[in-house]
C-alpha cells in the first residue's frame, strides 16, 4: 500500500466513531438495540483495525534513520488563519490547518484509546443492557472516543484543543448520563467548571507559545523551545522566562484535565457516571491527556526547571494525597477513583522528574490494568444489582461466586501494586528511576531535593497504593459473603438499599473484556524491560522519537556509561519492591478472610476520620472558594434587583400605569361625556380651519431671499417684503388686493435694509449673529475663539461694534484682527455689508467675521371665510453697498485694500 | 308669488336647531331621546343644505347631499334603535348610563 492510503486511513479512525455518534445520537432511539449495538461497537472496531494497520506500517519504518522517526500525517484542510503579534512587536502570520499526525507517541496513545475502547464498548454491550439510554449511551461514548483521536492525533495546539473540549463535554453528558438524579448532574457540572478553569490555562499557555514561536504545529514550537529563554512579564512582573510562564500554564490546564491538585476534586464525583463510562474515560484515556500534552511538548517543559519541578511537586503530592484518601474509602469505585488520581500524580511526577518515556508508559499500562479494576468493579456492581455503590465491607467471599472476575481483578491489583514482572512493576520502576536519578544527579542541590522528594512521596504512595488494593480485594472477595438474606436486608434498611443476596458471574461480554484487559496488565512489562539489565527496552526506543529525553542530553555530555547497574538504580528497584512488600503484607495481616476495618482500628480515631472524609477538601474549598463566590452573586444580584430593576422595570412600569390610570378616566361610560369631548375637538379642529396659519419661512441667497408661506384651503396672499406698510406683491403699492402667488423670490436693494449684523463662525457650523446699534456694543466673548487676545497674560477688553450712518465701525481693543492679506494694525475698522474679517491667531484658533445685512418680510393671509392673518420673518441677506455710496469713500486704505 | 326670506333666516334656523340637538344630547341621558336629538341635529343640517342649494341651484348638490344625509339617518336610525333595545333587554332600561360595560 502507498502513503496515500494510510493518510486515508488515519482521517477514518477519527471519522468512523464521529459517525456512530451523529447516526446513533439522531435516529438510535428509533433504532433497534442491535442495530445500535452493531453501530457502536463496529465503528469502534473499524477504528482500532484501522489504528493497528497504520501502527503496523509505523512500526515496520520505526528502524529508518529519519530524525522525527516514522510519522503518517495527513492536512485534511486550512482551517483559518490569522496575524499574531509577537513578543519582539512584529507579527506572525499564522495558517492554523486541520491537520493530523501519528508518531510513535501518538500512535501509541491512538492503539489505547481504540483499543481499551474497543473492548469497554464490548463490555458495555452487557452492562447497559437494561438501560432506558441505550442509544444514547453509545452516541456519547463513540462521540467520546472521535473526540479523544482529534485530541492525541492533532499534530497542533489549536486541533488537539478541538478534542480537549470535546472529551470534556462527552465526560459531562457521561457523569451525568443518570440526569434525573440530581446529585449526579451536579456531579458532571463539577466537572465541567473544574476543567473549564484548567482550559483556560491551556489557552493562555496556547498564546504564549504561538507568539514566541510564531507556530501552532507541535513540530515546530518543539524545535523552536531552546529560543523560549527570554522572560515573559505579566504586567510589569517578571514571571520567568517564556518556557516556565507557558509551561505553568499549560500544566494548569492538566491538573484540570488530569485531576491533579488542586483541580483533582471532580474525579472522584465522576463516578456517578456508569462504571464503563470510568473505565474508560476517568481511568484510560482522557483523564491521561494532560500527560500526553506534556509529553508531547516535552522540548518546552525542558528549558523550564522551574516548570518542571513544580510538575514533580504536584504530582508526586497528589499521588500521596490521594493513596492516603483511598486507604479510607468503602466503596469500590470511589477507592479506585483515588487511586486512579493517585496514579495520575505518579505519571506528573514522572514527567516533572524528566523521564517523560517512563511517565508516558505509565499512561500505557494504567490504561490496561485500572480499566480492567474498574470493569472489575462494574462486574460486581453488575453482580449485586447495583448501579451506584459497592461497599466492600458489605461484600466479600465473591471469588467463589464470580471466579474469572475475582481473578482477573487480582491480576490487575497485583500490576498496580507492583509485583515484579508485572507490567505496572516495570512502569512504577521507572518512574522511580527517574526521580532516583535526579535525587543522586552532581547538579544543582534543588534538583536533588526535588527528586529525593518525589522518591519518597512516591515510595509511601505506592505503600499505600499496594495497600488499598488489596484490601479491597481481600475485603470484597475472600471470605464469606456478608449481604445475604437478613443482613443484607438489615444493612439495606438504613443504607440506599440491599444488595442480591445471591451474587452470580457476570455474562461473557462482561468478562472477556476482563480477560483481554488482565493478560494486558499482566504482559505488557515486556515492552519496557529496563536497560540496566542489557535487556531491549522497545519503549524508548519508540518514545526517542517522539519525546525529548533528560538521559539522551545527559548521555551525549557523559558518554553511554548511563546504563549500568548504578546506586540510583538499586535504590528505585528497593524503594519499589519494598513499597510492594510492605503494602501486600499489610493488607494480608489485616483484612485476609476478615469482615471488620481492622486498619481504622489500629489508627488514631481523628486521623481516620479525616482521611475518610478525603482530608476534608471539598469543604475547604466550599468555603474559602464558593462560599465567598456565593456570597458575591447574591450581592451582585441583590443590585441588579433592587436598583438595575428598578430604573429598568418598577419604574417604567409605575410610569405606564399612572398614564394608563389618568388616560382611562375619559373611559368614565357616560355617554354625555364622550359627547362633550368630541364636541371640544370638533370646536377646536373648527377653529384651526377658520383660522389662517401662513408659516412663514424663508432664506437668503446674496441679495436674493426666496420665501414660502403654507398652502391652505382657499388662502390667498400678499406680501410687504421691507415691512414697510405697504404690500409689494402681487400689486406694487396696493391696498387690497390678494393673491394666489405664496413662494416668491425677492432681491432687495441697499436701501431697504433696516438693520446690520455681524456672523460669527462659530465651530458647530452655524453662524452667530451680534445686532449692530448706533450704541457701542462688545462682541461676547463666548462667540469668539480661544486666542482673540493680542497679550493673552494682561486684561482684555473685548472688541466693539457700533454703527454709524450706513457703516459698521469694529473697534478692536485688546483684540487680534486680520484679513488673508495681514494683520490690521487700526484700532478702529470701518466696514462695509459684504466685507469680512479674521479674529484671533491663524496658528491657534480663529474665527470669521462677516457684515451682513437685515431685513424684515411680512405676509398676509386670507381664507375662504375672509379671516386674516399676518406673519413677519427677519432675513439677513448680503446686499453690498452701491458703488456710488459715499460710505465707500471712508474705509480707511488699509482695509479697502485688504477688503476688496 | 313665493315670499323671499334671505338666507341669513335658514342659516339662523338651523343653528338653532342643531343646538337644541347638541344640547339634548349631551344632557339628557335616555337613549331614545339622544337618538331624537341626533335626528334633530341631521335635520339641522339638512335645513341649511337645501336653504344652499336655493342660493345656488346650478348642479343642486345641496339636494343631493340632503337626500344622502336622509338615507344616512334612516341607516343610524335602524342601527340605533337596534343597539337601544339590545339593551334595554341587557339592563331592563334605556338609560345609557347604565351602558358601562367598558368603562375603566
Amino acid at each position: 500500500m502507498n502513503e496515500l492510503l494510510y493518510e486515508r486511513a488515519l482521517v477514518w479512525i477519527i471519522l468512523l466513531p464521529l459517525i456512530g455518534a451523529v447516526l446513533n445520537g439522531l435516529l438510535g432511539r428509533f433504532a433497534d438495540k442491535n442495530l445500535v449495538s452493531a453501530l457502536g461497537v463496529g465503528s469502534v472496531a473499524g477504528s482500532f483495525f484501522l489504528a493497528l494497520v497504520c501502527f503496523a506500517h509505523l512500526f515496520t519504518g520505526m528502524d529508518a534513520a529519519n530524525e522525527h522517526g516514522a510519522q503518517i500525517a495527513v492536512t485534511a484542510y486550512q482551517w483559518f488563519h490569522l496575524s499574531l503579534p509577537t513578543f519582539g512587536g512584529g507579527v506572525h502570520e499564522v495558517g492554523i490547518d486541520v491537520r493530523f499526525l501519528m508518531d510513535a507517541l501518538s500512535g501509541l496513545m491512538t492503539l489505547v484509546v481504540t483499543g481499551v475502547g474497543l473492548v469497554i464498548h464490548v463490555y458495555s454491550l452487557g452492562y447497559m443492557k437494561e438501560d432506558p439510554g441505550y442509544a444514547r449511551f453509545f452516541a456519547y461514548l463513540n462521540l467520546f472516543l472521535a473526540s479523544m483521536l482529534i485530541l492525541v492525533l492533532g499534530s497542533n495546539l489549536p486541533v488537539m484543543f478541538v478534542g480537549w473540549e470535546g472529551v470534556g463535554l462527552c465526560s459531562y453528558l457521561l457523569i451525568g448520563f443518570w440526569y434525573q438524579t440530581p446529585a449526579f448532574a451536579a456531579a458532571g457540572k463539577k466537572a465541567f467548571i473544574a476543567n473549564r478553569i484548567g482550559d483556560f490555562g491551556v489557552l493562555i499557555g496556547m498564546f504564549i507559545l504561538v507568539s514566541a514561536a510564531g507556530s501552532f504545529e507541535f513540530a515546530d514550537i518543539n524545535s523552536a523551545a531552546p529560543s523560549l529563554t527570554q522572560p515573559f512579564f505579566l504586567g510589569t512582573w517578571q514571571m520567568g522566562t517564556l518556557a516556565t510562564a507557558a509551561g505553568l500554564f499549560l500544566f494548569l490546564g492538566c491538573t484540570g484535565k488530569s485531576a491533579q491538585i488542586p483541580l483533582y476534586v471532580w474525579l472522584p464525583d465522576a463516578m456517578a457516571g456508569p462504571t464503563p463510562v470510568s473505565a474508560l474515560i476517568h481511568a484510560a484515556t482522557m483523564v491521561t491527556a494532560g500527560v500526553y500534552l506534556t509529553c508531547r511538548l516535552s522540548p518546552v517543559f525542558m528549558q523550564s526547571p522551574v516548570a518542571m519541578g513544580v510538575i514533580a511537586v504536584i504530582g508526586a503530592s497528589t499521588a500521596l494525597l490521594a493513596a492516603s484518601i483511598a486507604v479510607a474509602q468503602k466503596e469500590m469505585k470511589r477507592i479506585l477513583a483515588y487511586s486512579t488520581v493517585s496514579q495520575l500524580g505518579f505519571m506528573f511526577a514522572a514527567v516533572g522528574v524528566g523521564a517523560f518515556s517512563a511517565g508516558f508508559y505509565q499512561v500505557f499500562t494504567h490504561a490496561f490494568f485500572k480499566a480492567c479494576l474498574f470493569l472489575g468493579a462494574g462486574s460486581v456492581m453488575h453482580a449485586i444489582g447495583s448501579h451506584t455503590d459497592a461497599d466492600i465491607f458489605r461484600l466479600g467471599g465473591l471469588h467463589k461466586k464470580m471466579p474469572k472476575t475475582s481473578w482477573t481483578f487480582l491480576l490487575a491489583a497485583c500490576s498496580i501494586a507492583g509485583v515484579p514482572l508485572f507490567a505496572g512493576f516495570f512502569s512504577k520502576d521507572g518512574i522511580l528511576l527517574g526521580a532516583s536519578e535526579l535525587a543522586y544527579a552532581p547538579e544543582p542541590l534543588s534538583a536533588n531535593w526535588v527528586g529525593g522528594f518525589v522518591l519518597v512521596a512516591l515510595s509511601l504512595a505506592a505503600t499505600m497504593t499496594a495497600f488499598y488494593m488489596f484490601r479491597m480485594y481481600f475485603l470484597a472477595f475472600t471470605g464469606e459473603y456478608r449481604s445475604t438474606g437478613e443482613e443484607g436486608a438489615a444493612h439495606g434498611a438504613h443504607d440506599h438499599h440491599a444488595y442480591d443476596p445471591n451474587p452470580h458471574e457476570s455474562p461473557d461480554t462482561m468478562t472477556w473484556p476482563l480477560i483481554i484487559l488482565a493478560a494486558g496488565a499482566v504482559s505488557l512489562g515486556l515492552l519496557g524491560l529496563p536497560t540496566e539489565w542489557h535487556l531491549t527496552n522497545w519503549w524508548q526506543g519508540w518514545m526517542g522519537h517522539s519525546i525529548a529525553s533528560v538521559h539522551a542530553a545527559a548521555e551525549g555530555a557523559e558518554g553511554a556509561e548511563e546504563s549500568g547497574l548504578t546506586i540510583a538504580y538499586w535504590t528505585a528497584l528497593a524503594s519499589g519492591v519494598l513499597a510492594m512488600a510492605v503494602g501486600i503484607g499489610a493488607a494480608y495481616k489485616l483484612y485476609y478472610n476478615r469482615a471488620d476495618d481492622r486498619f481504622r482500628d489500629a489508627m488514631p480515631g481523628r486521623l481516620y476520620q479525616l482521611m475518610a472524609d478525603k482530608w476534608r477538601v471539598d469543604e475547604l474549598y466550599q468555603r474559602v472558594i464558593l462560599g465567598p463566590l456565593a456570597g458575591l452573586a447574591t450581592f451582585v444580584g441583590w443590585i441588579d434587583q433592587t436598583f438595575v430593576d428598578m430604573l429598568l422595570t418598577r419604574i417604567p412600569s409605575k410610569l405606564a400605569l399612572l398614564s394608563g390610570f389618568v388616560a382611562t378616566r375619559i373611559q368614565n361610560g357616560r355617554v354625555y361625556a364622550y359627547g362633550a369631548v368630541m364636541t371640544v375637538g370638533l370646536a377646536v379642529v373648527s377653529w384651526f380651519f377658520v383660522t389662517p396659519h401662513p408659516n412663514l419661512e424663508g432664506q437668503a441667497e446674496g441679495a436674493t431671499a426666496h420665501f414660502e408661506a403654507a398652502a391652505g384651503m382657499g388662502y390667498a396672499y400678499r406680501w410687504d417684503f421691507d415691512s414697510d406698510g405697504t404690500w409689494d406683491a402681487p400689486t406694487q403699492g396696493s391696498e387690497e388686493g390678494f393673491g394666489a402667488e405664496r413662494s416668491p423670490s425677492h432681491e432687495y436693494a441697499f436701501s431697504a435694509l433696516r438693520g446690520r449684523v455681524l456672523l460669527i463662525a462659530q465651530p458647530d457650523g452655524d453662524d452667530a449673529r451680534v445686532l449692530v446699534t448706533e450704541e457701542p456694543r462688545p462682541l461676547p466673548a463666548s462667540l469668539l475663539p480661544a486666542g482673540w487676545m493680542e497679550d493673552p497674560t494682561g486684561d482684555a477688553t473685548l472688541p466693539s461694534v457700533r454703527l454709524e450712518g450706513t457703516e459698521i465701525v469694529l473697534r478692536r481693543n485688546s483684540a487680534v484682527f486680520s484679513t488673508p492679506h495681514g494683520a490690521i494694525a487700526d484700532e478702529e475698522v470701518h466696514l462695509g455689508i459684504g466685507d469680512h474679517v479674521i479674529v484671533g491667531r491663524p496658528e491657534t484658533s480663529r474665527t470669521d467675521i462677516a457684515v451682513r445685512g437685515l431685513v424684515e418680510a411680512t405676509v398676509e393671509v386670507e381664507n375662504a371665510f375672509g379671516n386674516r392673518a399676518h406673519e413677519s420673518l427677519e432675513l439677513v441677506v448680503n446686499v453690498p453697498p452701491e458703488r456710488s455710496e459715499p460710505a465707500q469713500a471712508r474705509l480707511t486704505t488699509a482695509t479697502d485694500e485688504v477688503l476688496r | 308669488m313665493a315670499v323671499e326670506f334671505p338666507i341669513g333666516i335658514y342659516i339662523a334656523l338651523a343653528s338653532a336647531l342643531f343646538g337644541i340637538g347638541a344640547v339634548g344630547f349631551l344632557i339628557r341621558r335616555n337613549a331614545l331621546i339622544q337618538l331624537m336629538s341626533i335626528e334633530l341635529m341631521l335635520n339641522a343640517v339638512n335645513v341649511s343644505l337645501v336653504a344652499f342649494n336655493r342660493a345656488h341651484p346650478e348642479t343642486q348638490a345641496g339636494q343631493v347631499f340632503a337626500f344622502f344625509v336622509i338615507a344616512v339617518a334612516a341607516a343610524e336610525a335602524a342601527v340605533g334603535l337596534a343597539i337601544v333595545i339590545s339593551l334595554y333587554r341587557l339592563k331592563q332600561t334605556v338609560e345609557t348610563d347604565s351602558a358601562d360595560e367598558l368603562r375603566y
